[in-house]
């Protein structure tokens, strides 16, 4: 048993779990936050993706143990105490970036950690590329790429400015 | 599936890892986890003890001296990418680094992991082998043409832990990666390099024994560090890997295409799929 | 036909409504649910694609720790457990009928939880260990131990048609369940004979897997109190799986309660039933404590209901102006092990002759048994295969005589005034405009540019290729749906048994019933998957959802109204046609007496009201409706091809759909780029193959299994085209599927024509990159200099 203590979404949790835990296990099963999905079994798929210590990671491959004493931010803390949306909740939920949502909480995870720390401007291709460590079956990407890119665009711009409802083409 | 249970351990050293290595016959290090931990959740193996390199001091960063670059073996892939010291002095290196797996693989997979493992597809042995390394463990150095043994397998002995690789510093590098559709890992890519008179070049996803050397082409290399030399490249397809992905054929086909647009691409690493 | 003038909401890009608890994390996925006291439940999988069950030894299991039971076939038996009515041959009035040979009754092989005869695929459950934690199920699984006699197998569906095959079921003769013949055989062999040219082409439109991203997972409960099972468990239509599981276990429905609330995607792999959901419900009776299963990834790719794999062989004779005059086609379907749905090889059947005006046409149809996994419906059931085969031939057909393809195609195109159109199998074309389809899908892709794009390619030493499809696909779907409409506090709560994954119900559902009932969007609640609630419903499937639960709300609104006006006649004591109602408010003539549903809906709980009135201000409104409707449109691609490596670059991709009334533009555009990535798979990168010499699967995660993904797609362009079918009150189609449906042809259209000079060669779907190689070195092999 390995006793492990994270701070989670801005609050530290202790638990003891057998050393084999994963960190998504911890999430899902002993700490009921079940925002963070499972979708394979290869670390392909990205359902899994949290931020550990800033740094988007594939929850499902990383140990619980070897999360100690870090800072691991999930899809459920992301949002303000107020309920005020992240930016990229806000433009996933305005340019359809998710259908079915079993994808959405790794996806929008991987999204801001890009925003937030690619070292350049973001491009459609940039964005491509470096988001291929997620699978969406339900959205053809096609939105999802559009929210990424909008959200950049805002950082980049003005900060108070929304991202845009673009309208469909 | 769910892994086997398992004892995990924090070593606050190298000697202390060594020690927990050597008293328990069952035991893996573990890296980044990124191939050991997906090995474990399909329960290909059963370890009775995991020992975290990643929190041993000392195995950890990148470092510039005249003209090799040392990379500490628990470096993630993302530092090594990002790293402004790879960019200037190998850019091929930090190129390629930058497209192994994805960013969250980059986030957790180490050069040590990666190179103990030596999969048959994989970057990173392309780049040791390419550039000539030198593998530094715990209690030898290793020169890269004496690392890379088989499928998998590596000159390391049981217990024995890779502290960090030190790569020469080449006038002039390439790398060109034709990447499976499905798995991302290469079917065929091509690591150049020169140092003076001198070339090598290396090929990973291709060989029916791992990581090679194509000495036809480091010959014309020699003479010639270009693009033109590629023409002169002989792959024997008996010698490359089959499967669903490529025919032998097809892979010496690849072979010779990266080999070309490596050289064509110097400085820099280019993925196709 | 509604009026136009009461959209407010329908028509409007509405963000949905459903986003708020799946962005946050607070979705509601199988998987998500815990019970105190739950127990885990593995499944023991042969491993031999055709085996004998001669023993199964549970004592090592038993042994393990941890385990609590270990299940077998004979113990399902023993307690009374059915095999699960599938009831795979579509039914509703104009579905093409599927016969079996010499004009029998399909026989489908029985589908009991665990077999006790024989395993008939790779990964067939052969036994159930249930555990305290699922390491321990895990582990107690790999200690049953079972002795098989392996058995000559057969994965291939031709060589499962040969009569000397390997047999799956003594029931029948041979593997084939259906053989069918449709059509006019004497006219069609006439018009051949008479025929300029005739063009044929034979294919194989491979096994593909839906990847729902969600693997299926089950928590049971059983409460022996009230003699009621629980079950947690997504599906595509939970009334469905309420019926079929209560008729496994032979209970009465009442005491099923199925609750699937949010599924992570479908495509058709949930529409069934799995053993796995009726073997927990049954475990957690016996153990008397709740069972949980979900699948790894790697069970999903093994034994999720998989897709198409059709062998279609057609032939085309043209006159000599080439004007479409027959058509013959021969399809064949591998259904599988055991026949869980006969949707792909029906749907097909009934649109074979595509877009285009054919007026005679025979179509042989056949389904066969293989050692693999079953197959079902999958994204455009059967339209994709056909829309292929028709497609292909007709440019083949331009490449051989000499027509232009574009023109060849205007030439034979069903024209809008032919609408409603019978096609020569009997299907009605309900309502379309292809001739516009087609010229603005060549309009908005820029046909007109590609030849300086295809100049630059080669200048880059790429070869690019334009590809074109013209679609037209079928949606009838279970025929009945149900809804109660009830006004509530402050909400107007619409129970409805469709069940989206993904699809929005909740948010266009809503759009309707606002426009309808003259509410504010905001104020109606969309209540769905829970079958103490949802008492009745089809699911979700073929597309069916906007267009069946559009209507039967129409009338529930109709009668709700009538309701609402009947209640404030009484109320104020006036004649029925002094009280109107307009925009939501209820008014009495000529005096300023007016509610809206909010005021008038608490005087509903009122006592002393005439029994008609009684219930509050709430209806249930059924509907049944057998016509199907006609999404069509047309699709236009560019692939660039590396010729030194084979690889495929999608730089543009086109499409205009018609799916009748778009209720809810955003939600439409997500499903065509959604349904359009699918299909690109297909054509590219994902196939379920199976090791010709040990019949084992080979994908058996995304290692092996290509995807679309966001590094090997385009962004598409995408416009929907509105023409509203006679059929419901709305005018709506569907606009789930046609992305699919042409995507198939339009990817292989585009890399044949970008192998324009290397002799236009047939390759079967994926089309990978060494595929493409090999067809080009064949070719320069073909042609060396002498």
């Amino acid at each position: 048993m390995q006793h492990v203590t994270i701070t989670i979404n801005g609050t530290k949790v202790s638990c003891d779990v057998p050393d084999e835990t994963l960190l998504v296990t911890l999430l899902r099963e002993h700490l009921n936050l079940t925002g963070t999905h499972v979708g394979c079994d290869t670390t392909q798929c990205g359902c899994c993706v949290v931020h550990l210590n800033g740094k988007s990671v594939k929850s499902c491959t990383v140990l619980a143990a070897q999360a100690q004493d870090g800072e691991v931010t999930t899809v459920e803390g992301l949002a303000q105490k107020d309920g005020t949306l992240h930016p990229m909740q806000e433009a996933f939920h305005q340019l359809h970036a998710l259908q079915c949502g079993y994808c959405t909480p790794g996806m929008i995870m991987a999204a801001v950690n890009l925003v937030d720390t690619y070292p350049e401007p973001l491009t459609e291709e940039i964005v491509r590329e470096q988001m291929e460590g997620n699978l969406c079956r339900c959205t053809g990407y096609h939105n999802i790429v559009k929210a990424i890119l909008a959200v950049a665009a805002a950082k980049q711009g003005d900060a108070d400015k929304r991202p845009a409802l673009a309208g469909v083409e | 599936m769910v892994m086997y249970p398992t004892h995990y351990h924090r070593p606050k050293s190298l000697e202390e890892a060594l020690k927990l290595h050597a008293d328990n016959e069952e035991a893996s290090y573990l890296s980044g986890g990124h191939t050991l931990i997906p090995a474990l959740k399909q329960r290909l193996a059963r370890p009775s003890d995991l020992i975290d390199l990643a929190v041993v001091p000392g195995l950890r960063g990148i470092k510039l001296e005249k003209n090799v670059l040392s990379i500490g073996a628990t470096t993630t892939h993302a530092e090594v990418a990002a790293s402004s010291v790879v960019r200037k002095a190998i850019p091929a290196l930090a190129g390629m680094v930058g497209t192994i797996g994805d960013r969250h693989v980059r986030n957790r997979g180490t050069i040590g992991g990666s190179v103990a493992n030596n999969d048959p597809a994989a970057d990173y042995p392309a780049a040791v082998l390419g550039l000539g390394a030198t593998v530094v463990t715990d209690r030898r150095r290793i020169a890269a043409d004496d690392f890379f043994v088989a499928l998998y397998e590596t000159a390391l002995e049981p217990g024995e832990i890779i502290t960090c690789i030190e790569f020469p510093v080449p006038d002039q590098a390439g790398y060109a990666k034709f990447r499976s559709a499905a798995s991302r890992y290469a079917v065929a890519a091509v690591f150049v390099a020169k140092f003076g008179g001198s070339a090598r070049a290396a090929v990973t996803g291709a060989g029916s024994g791992g990581v090679f050397r194509l000495r036809d082409l480091e010959a014309a290399l020699a003479k010639d560090f270009g693009p033109a030399a590629a023409a002169h490249c002989k792959v024997e397809p008996g010698n490359m890997l089959e499967d669903h992905v490529g025919s032998s054929e097809y892979r010496a086909n690849l072979v010779v295409v990266m080999a070309r647009r490596a050289l064509e691409h110097l400085g820099e690493a280019s993925s196709y799929k | 036909m509604l009026a136009e003038q009461i959209f407010k909401s329908v028509g409007k890009p509405v963000p949905r409504n459903e986003d708020q608890r799946l962005i946050t994390g607070k979705g509601r996925f199988s998987d998500d649910f815990s019970l105190p006291g739950q127990i885990w439940a593995a499944m023991v999988r042969s491993p031999h694609p055709h085996a004998r069950i001669v023993s199964i030894d549970k004592t090592e299991a038993l042994k393990m720790p941890g385990v609590l039971a270990v299940y077998t076939g004979a113990d399902c038996r023993n307690d009374g457990l059915k095999a699960i009515p599938h009831n795979p041959v579509p039914s509703t009035k104009y579905d093409v009928k599927l016969r079996g040979p010499g004009d029998t009754e399909v026989f489908a092989g029985p589908n009991v939880l665990l077999p006790e005869d024989k395993a008939r695929h790779v990964g067939e459950a052969v036994a159930m260990v249930v555990a305290e934690t699922l390491e321990q199920a895990q582990s107690g699984a790999e200690q049953v131990a079972i002795d098989y006699e392996v058995l000559p197998w057969v994965a291939n569906s031709e060589e499962a048609a040969k009569p000397d095959a390997p047999r799956l079921w003594d029931e029948i003769p041979s593997n084939l369940l259906v053989d069918s013949f449709f059509g006019d055989e004497a006219a069609t062999a006439k018009a051949f004979a008479a025929a300029a040219h005739v063009v044929t082409m034979k294919s194989h439109v491979g096994r593909v897997t839906g990847v729902p991203l969600e693997p299926r997972a089950a928590l049971a409960h059983f409460d022996p109190a009230t003699q009621r099972y629980t079950i947690y468990a997504g599906s595509g239509g939970a009334v469905r799986q309420k019926q079929e599981l209560a008729a496994v276990l032979g209970i009465d429905p009442k005491n099923v309660r199925v609750l699937s609330f949010d599924v992570g995607g479908n495509f058709g792999t949930r529409n069934r039933s799995f053993v796995e959901f009726g073997l927990v419900m049954w475990a957690s009776k016996k153990l008397g404590r709740p069972v949980k299963f979900r699948a790894e990834r790697s069970e999903a790719f093994l034994t999720d209901y998989q897709g198409r794999d059709l062998v279609t062989e057609v032939s085309l004779a043209l006159d000599k102006d080439g004007r479409f005059l027959a058509m013959r086609a021969s399809n064949l379907s591998n259904v599988g092990a055991r026949c869980v749905s006969l949707s792909p090889l029906s749907k097909g059947s009934g649109l074979i002759t595509g877009s285009y005006n054919i007026p005679i046409a025979t179509l042989h149809a056949r389904a066969v048994f293989s050692n693999t996994m079953p197959t079902q419906a999958y994204r455009s059931s059967g339209r994709p295969e056909v829309t292929y085969a028709i497609e292909r031939l007709v440019d083949k057909a331009a490449r051989e005589l000499g027509f232009d393809r574009f023109e060849l195609r205007r030439r034979n195109l069903v024209h809008a005034e032919q609408m409603p159109y019978t096609n020569a199998v009997g299907s009605i074309y309900d309502s379309g405009e292809y001739e516009k389809n087609m010229a603005r899908a060549l309009e908005i892709g820029d046909a007109a540019g590609f030849a300086a794009r295809r100049a630059e390619a080669k200048s880059r030493g790429k070869l690019l290729g334009l590809g074109f499809a013209n679609y037209v696909e079928s949606s009838i779907g279970s025929p009945k749906e149900r809804a109660d409409l009830i006004v509530r506090k402050d909400l107007i709560e619409i129970v409805i048994g469709t069940q989206p994954a993904g699809q929005g119900h909740e948010t266009s559902f809503a759009q309707v019933t606002a426009d309808l009932l003259g509410v504010p969007f905001e104020q109606v609640k969309i209540t769905l998957g829970d079958t103490d609630i949802v008492t009745a419903g089809g699911g979700t499937h073929s597309g069916r959802s906007m267009r069946h639960a559009s209507t039967v709300i129409a009338l529930g609104s109709v009668d709700l109204i009538a309701k609402g006006k009947a209640l404030l006649a009484h109320l104020e004591n006036v004649p029925l046609d002094k009280v109107e109602f307009e925009d939501g408010v209820f008014r009495v003539a000529g005096s300023n007496r007016a509610l809206s549903w909010f005021e008038l809906s608490p005087l509903a709980d009122q006592g002393g009201l005439p029994v008609e009135l009684q219930g509050g201000l709430r209806v249930r409104r059924d509907n049944e409706m057998h016509t199907p409707v006609y999404p069509n449109g047309a699709c236009l691609c560019e692939i660039e091809v590396d010729p030194e490596t084979g690889a495929t670059d999608i730089k543009r991709y086109t499409s205009i759909d018609d799916v009748g009334r778009c209720i809810n533009p955003l939600i439409v555009h997500g499903q065509t780029h959604g349904a359009i990535a699918q299909g690109v798979g297909q054509a590219l990168w994902e196939e379920c193959a199976i090791d010709p010499a040990s019949g084992q699967p080979l994908m058996g995660s995304f290692m092996d299994y290509g995807m679309p993904r966001f590094d090997n797609l385009p962004s598409f362009k995408s416009e929907i085209a509105e023409v509203l079918s006679p059929t419901n009150p709305f005018g709506v189609k569907a606009g789930g599927e046609g992305g699919t449906t042409g995507a198939l042809a339009v990817i292989t259209s585009a890399i044949d024509d970008a192998l324009s000079d290397y002799g236009h060669p047939h390759i079967d779907m994926p089309i990978t990159p060494i595929k493409i190689w090999n067809a080009i070195q064949d070719y320069k092999n073909h042609h060396k200099a002498t």
